[in-house]
C-alpha cells in the first residue's frame, strides 16, 4: 500500500494522526548555539504576532474605555490608530474632569465623538459600559480595580485590553487567573499592556534565546531604576478616596507599589524568556525620598528557582541616582542584554554574537503595536489571550514586594494561596480610616517591642 | 483482499464496541447491582440532574475513560468480579455504607474520568474559594495524588450529612433539657470520678490509674511487630487519671463553642497568645466541611483535630475545671492500654490469626471473635468510628485503647526513642527533638497488627493537610486524616 493510501484508509477507520507541533531540533540539545543558523523553532511555533503596521479591515469594532486618565486616554488613541472602523463609544471614570478631558482629546485628535448619554461616572460606571452593545473594553483604571473589572468583562463576553499589572494582591491575581481560563473557554481576545511582548526587537531576541543563542539559561536580571515619578499633593477639597485615586500610583492599595507598576515590565520579560516561575524570594526595600503616598521608593529582590536558577530584580524611583531600565538573561554560552534602544547577545570572551538592527528594522512602540494585535486577533478570530501571563508575572512581583515589606522569605505556594488583600471592600468618595499618608511598611520587629 | 480484511476487522471492532457500550449503560449496571440505596442516592446527586442537562451514568465514573486500554481492562476485571459476587455472594452481606467512604470510593472512582468531562475547572460563576481550591488542585494534583472526590465525595451519590463548605454555627447533638453543672467536680481522693464541665451539661468519666512498673515495647518474638517497638524497657509510671473513652464530640464542641476564633489570626500570634496563658484561649477556627464526616457526633470520638488543637483543648479544660489536664505521655498511654498485661493485646489472641494479611487467613478466614468485641477496626467498623459504649473495656476500665481512633501522645516521635534512654526509667517523656508526635492504638481502619498494645505510629502533618489549599494551612483541623482523636489524662493534685 502506498503511504498516501494508507493515510486515507486509516482515516476511514477513524484513526487519527497527531497534529502536535514538534520542533525541528530539540531545544535542549547542548550544542544549540552551534546550530544557530538553522532556527529550530519557527516564529509560528512560538506564537509570534504579525507586527503588521495596521490591523486588517473587518467588522467595525465599538469599544468602551474604563478609566479615562492619561494612560486610558493614550490607550484609546492608540486603539483608534490601530486600523479602520474603530470607535470609542462609551467612557467610564470616577472623576468628571478626567472624563471630559479624555472626551475632548478623542474628539480633537481622532474626531471620535462620545455622546453625553455614553459617559458614565462612579465606581460602578464600568458595569454600565459592560451592559452596552460594545465589542470590547479597554481597562486602564488603577491596578486595584483590574481583577473585578476584568472578571466582569469576561462574564459579559467582551474582548479585552487590560493595562498591566493584573492586580495588587494574591486575591486579585487568582480572580484574574480564573477569569482568564473562562476567557479562553469563551474564545475571547485578551491583550495586556506589558508592551514588551508586542515589540519586534524583544520578539527577535526571544527567537534567538529560544533557539539556543545563549545556551542553556541559568539566570536573569530585571531592573527599573529611574528618578522620582509623578505625585499629587492632597487638596483640602478632596476626600481621602479622591486623593488616593488621583495620586493612585503612590498608594499601596491602588498601585501595589512600583515593583509592580514599573518593575513588572522587566520581571515579565525574564519570566517570558526563561519560562520559569520562582520557588521563593527574599526581598529588601524601603522609603527614602518619596514625597507622598505610602509606598517604597527602592526594592531589591533575590528570586530562587528550581535547580539553582536565579533572578535579581531591582526597582528604584529616586532622583540623583543612576538609572537603569533593562533585562538580561544569562546562559551557559552567552548573555542577552537589553538597554536603551540597544539589544544584543555577548559571549564570555566579549564577542558580540547578535544585535538588533534598529535602523533597518525600526520598532513601533509596544503601546501602539499591542492595539494592532488586539484588533487583528478579534477580526481574524485568533483568540490571543495574554491574561494568564501577566497575572503570573504580577504575582512574581507581588511575591518580591511582600518579601521586602516583611523581611521574610516568601514561597510561591504561600503567595499563590495567600488571602492577602489590599484596600477597602466598598468604594465611595469619602474617608478612608485605614489609610495612613506617609506610612510605608517596615520589615521585622521593633527592637523595643516585648518578645 | 486487504480491503476485505479491513472491513472484517472493522466489523469486529464495531460489534465488540456495541457489546461494550450495551454493558456500560446505567440500566445494565443496575440490573445486577442490587444496591437500591446507591441507585437512589445517584438519583438525588448532581450527576443525575443539573443545570447543564448532562446525565452521568455508572460507567462514566466507575470505569477509566472510554476508549482507553485501562477502560477495557478495568471493565473486564470488574465485570468478572461482579459476576462472581452476583452468583456466589449474599447481597445482604454487603456493607454499602462503607463503600461510600473516601477510602473505598477512591478505588472505584477514576479521576481521569472526572477530568475527561470536567475539562474546564473554572466555569463562570465559580466562587472565589472554588477558584483558589481549583488552582491549588491544578498545581498539586499530580504530586499529592489529589482526587476530585477528596473534596466532591457526593458528586455521584447524595450523602445527606456531607458538606462542601465552611462549617457555620456550633453543632448541638442533643437538645433535650439536662442538668447544668455549676461547678467542676471536686476530687479529694485518688479514685474514679466524673468530671463536670461548668455551665454545661457535659460530663465524662475519669479512671484512677495506680502507678506501677511494666515492660514497655515488644520483644523480637512478638508476631507482626515493628523494630521501633524496641528495645523493651522497664518503665515506672506515677499515678494518673485517664479518660475512660476518647474525647467525644459533646466535649469537643463545648470547647469549640467557648474558644472558637472566627478571625484569621496568623499561627504565630495564636501560639504566642495561648502560650502566655493570660488572655482568653484562642481556639479552633471553623472547619471546612463536616468534621464528624456525617457519621454523627454526640458520644462518638471527636476526630480530625490537630495535635495543637488537642493540646489547646487540654489547656482550656484545665482552666475551666481548675485541674491539670494534658495529653498522656507515650509511656502512660501504653501502661494504661496494657492494664497489667504483657501480651500483644490487652485481650487474648494471636496477631497472626487476627490479621487480614497473609495467605492462610485470606484462604481460611480471619479470627475475629475476641478482637471484635474489644476494638473497632478494619473488619468490623464499616470504615467509620463507633460510639464507645458497645466496646468492652480493658482491665483498668478504659474503652477503645485499641482501635476506633488513633490517640495523640505528648511525646515527639523517633524510631529509636526507646534506645535513647536507660533501660530502667521513670516517667519518660520522649525524645527532646523531632517534628512529628506519637499516635497510638490504631483506628477504625487499622489492620490487627497495628492494634497491638506496643504498636507505634506518628503524625504526618504534610500528608494530613494535602487538600488544605489555605496558606498558612490550618493549625486546627486536618483535611485528610479522619481516624485521629485523643484521650485526656489528669494529674492528681498533690
Amino acid at each position: 500500500m502506498k503511504r498516501r493510501d494508507f493515510f486515507t484508509s486509516s482515516a476511514l477507520l477513524g484513526a487519527s494522526i497527531p497534529l502536535g507541533v514538534t520542533p525541528l531540533v530539540s531545544s535542549c540539545s547542548s550544542n544549540g548555539n552551534k546550530s544557530k543558523n538553522k532556527e529550530s523553532y519557527t516564529p509560528e511555533q512560538l506564537g509570534m504576532p504579525s507586527f503588521a503596521e495596521q490591523a486588517p479591515d473587518g467588522k467595525p469594532l465599538k469599544a468602551g474605555l474604563i478609566g479615562c486618565g492619561s494612560r486610558g486616554t493614550g490607550a484609546a488613541v492608540q486603539f483608534l490608530n490601530a486600523g479602520n472602523d474603530l470607535s470609542i463609544v462609551a467612557l467610564a471614570d470616577v472623576f468628571e474632569d478626567r472624563q471630559q478631558k479624555c472626551r475632548e482629546i478623542l474628539l480633537k485628535e481622532k474626531n471620535n465623538k462620545v455622546e453625553d448619554s455614553m459617559c458614565f461616572l462612579g465606581f460602578d460606571a464600568y458595569k454600565k459600559v459592560l451592559d452596552l452593545d460594545v465589542d470590547l473594553v479597554l481597562i486602564a483604571t488603577p491596578t486595584h480595580f483590574h481583577p473585578d473589572q476584568f472578571k466582569a468583562a469576561v462574564a459579559a463576553g467582551k474582548h479585552i485590553f487590560m493595562e498591566k499589572p493584573a492586580g495588587v494582591d494574591p486575591v486579585g491575581i487568582r480572580t484574574v487567573l480564573v477569569a482568564a481560563r473562562q476567557a479562553v473557554d469563551m474564545g475571547l481576545t485578551v491583550v495586556t499592556g506589558n508592551q514588551r511582548r508586542n515589540q519586534l526587537d524583544y520578539w527577535q531576541a526571544f527567537m534567538q534565546v529560544k533557539n539556543g543563542a545563549i545556551g542553556n539559561v541559568l539566570s536573569a536580571t530585571a531592573h527599573w531604576n529611574q528618578g522620582a515619578w509623578w505625585n499629587k499633593l492632597k487638596r483640602p477639597e478632596w476626600s481621602d478616596m479622591e486623593y488616593n485615586i488621583r495620586n493612585w500610583f503612590n498608594i499601596k492599595w491602588l498601585s501595589g507599589d512600583h515593583l509592580l507598576d514599573q518593575g513588572v515590565h522587566n520581571i515579565d520579560v525574564a519570566t517570558w524568556f526563561t519560562g520559569w516561575l520562582p520557588e521563593k524570594a527574599v526581598g529588601y526595600g524601603g522609603r527614602a525620598r518619596r514625597m507622598t503616598g505610602d509606598i517604597f521608593d527602592f526594592f531589591s529582590v533575590d528570586y530562587r528557582y528550581a535547580n539553582n536558577k536565579r533572578m535579581m530584580a531591582t526597582a528604584r524611583q529616586i532622583d540623583g541616582c543612576d538609572t537603569n531600565v533593562s533585562e538580561s538573561i544569562m546562559g551557559t554560552e552567552a548573555v542577552f542584554y537589553t538597554g536603551r534602544k540597544k539589544m544584543w547577545i555577548e559571549n564570555f570572551e566579549g564577542e558580540i554574537l547578535w544585535q538588533y538592527d534598529y535602523e533597518t528594522n525600526p520598532v513601533v512602540g509596544g503601546h501602539q503595536q499591542e492595539h494592532v494585535h488586539l484588533v487583528e486577533s478579534i477580526r481574524l478570530n485568533q483568540k490571543v489571550n495574554q491574561a494568564e501571563d501577566i497575572a503570573l508575572s504580577t504575582l512574581v512581583s507581588i511575591m518580591g514586594r511582600e518579601a521586602a515589606y516583611t523581611g521574610r522569605e516568601i514561597t510561591w505556594d504561600e503567595i499563590m494561596a495567600s488571602d492577602l488583600r489590599y484596600g477597602p471592600t466598598e468604594y465611595a468618595l469619602g474617608p478612608l480610616p485605614d489609610y495612613e499618608e506617609g506610612v510605608a511598611p517596615i520589615p521585622g520587629r521593633d527592637p523595643k517591642a516585648p518578645l | 483482499m486487504p480491503i476485505t480484511s479491513l472491513f472484517l476487522g472493522a466489523g469486529l471492532v464495531i460489534g465488540v464496541n456495541k457489546g461494550v457500550q450495551a454493558t456500560s449503560t446505567s440500566a445494565y449496571c443496575q440490573s445486577c447491582h442490587v444496591h437500591t440505596g446507591a441507585d437512589e442516592a445517584w438519583l438525588k446527586s448532581p450527576h443525575f440532574s443539573n443545570e447543564s442537562g448532562v446525565r452521568v451514568g455508572c460507567a462514566e465514573c466507575h470505569l477509566p475513560p472510554h476508549g482507553s486500554f485501562r477502560h477495557f481492562r478495568t471493565k473486564v476485571q470488574t465485570g468478572l468480579h461482579d459476576l462472581y459476587a452476583y452468583h456466589f455472594k449474599d447481597p445482604e452481606s454487603f456493607d454499602w455504607e462503607s463503600k461510600q467512604q473516601l477510602e473505598y470510593a477512591v478505588t472505584i472512582v477514576f479521576n481521569e474520568s472526572c477530568e475527561k468531562c470536567h475539562q474546564n475547572l473554572f466555569p463562570l460563576g465559580l466562587t472565589e474559594e472554588g477558584g483558589k481550591a481549583h488552582l491549588y488542585y491544578e498545581a498539586n494534583a499530580k504530586e499529592l495524588e489529589l482526587h476530585c472526590i477528596n473534596c466532591h465525595l457526593d458528586a455521584g451519590h447524595e450523602l445527606p450529612n456531607y458538606k462542601h463548605q465552611k462549617m457555620t454555627g456550633i453543632p448541638v447533638s442533643d437538645e433535650s433539657p439536662k442538668e447544668v453543672y455549676l461547678e467542676p467536680t471536686t476530687v479529694t481522693r485518688f479514685e474514679n470520678f466524673t468530671e463536670h464541665i461548668p455551665k454545661t451539661s457535659v460530663s465524662f468519666n475519669m479512671k484512677a490509674i495506680e502507678g506501677g512498673t511494666f515492660q514497655m515495647g515488644s520483644t523480637d518474638n512478638e508476631p507482626l511487630r515493628d523494630p521501633d517497638e524496641g528495645p523493651v524497657r522497664t518503665v515506672k509510671v506515677s499515678p494518673f487519671f485517664m479518660g475512660e473513652v476518647e474525647v467525644t464530640w459533646n466535649e469537643y464542641w463545648t470547647f469549640y463553642s467557648q474558644t472558637m476564633s472566627e478571625g484569621r489570626l496568623d499561627p504565630e500570634t495564636v501560639y504566642a497568645n495561648n502560650a502566655s496563658n493570660v488572655d482568653a484561649i484562642s481556639g479552633p477556627t471553623p472547619p471546612f466541611g463536616n468534621p464528624d464526616q456525617g457519621w454523627g457526633s454526640g458520644n462518638r470520638p471527636a476526630i480530625t483535630m490537630s495535635h495543637y488543637a488537642a493540646r489547646t483543648y487540654c489547656q482550656w479544660l484545665s482552666r475551666v475545671t481548675g485541674k491539670t489536664y494534658r495529653l498522656p505521655t507515650e509511656a502512660e498511654w501504653e501502661y494504661a492500654c496494657r492494664a497489667g498485661t504483657q501480651t500483644p493485646y490487652y485481650f487474648e489472641g494471636d496477631p497472626k490469626r487476627f490479621s487480614s494479611e497473609g495467605l492462610r487467613n485470606r484462604l481460611f478466614g480471619v479470627d475475629t471473635v475476641n478482637i471484635s468485641s474489644h476494638t473497632v477496626y478494619r473488619i468490623n467498623s464499616g470504615l467509620k468510628t463507633h460510639e464507645p459504649s458497645n466496646t468492652r473495656p480493658n482491665l483498668f476500665g478504659l474503652r477503645n485503647m485499641s482501635g476506633n481512633v488513633f490517640e495523640y501522645c505528648s511525646d515527639l516521635y523517633a524510631t529509636d526513642a526507646y534506645a535513647q534512654t536507660e533501660s530502667n526509667i521513670t516517667d519518660p517523656k520522649g525524645p527532646g527533638s523531632g517534628s512529628e508526635h506519637v499516635i497510638r492504638g490504631g483506628s477504625y481502619i487499622s489492620e490487627a497488627a497495628d492494634l497491638r498494645s506496643a504498636s507505634r505510629a506518628f503524625t504526618e502533618t504534610e500528608a494530613w493537610l494535602k487538600t488544605d489549599c489555605q496558606q498558612p494551612k490550618s493549625i486546627w483541623w486536618y483535611s485528610d486524616m479522619k481516624g485521629i482523636g485523643f484521650r485526656v489524662v489528669c494529674e492528681p493534685a498533690i
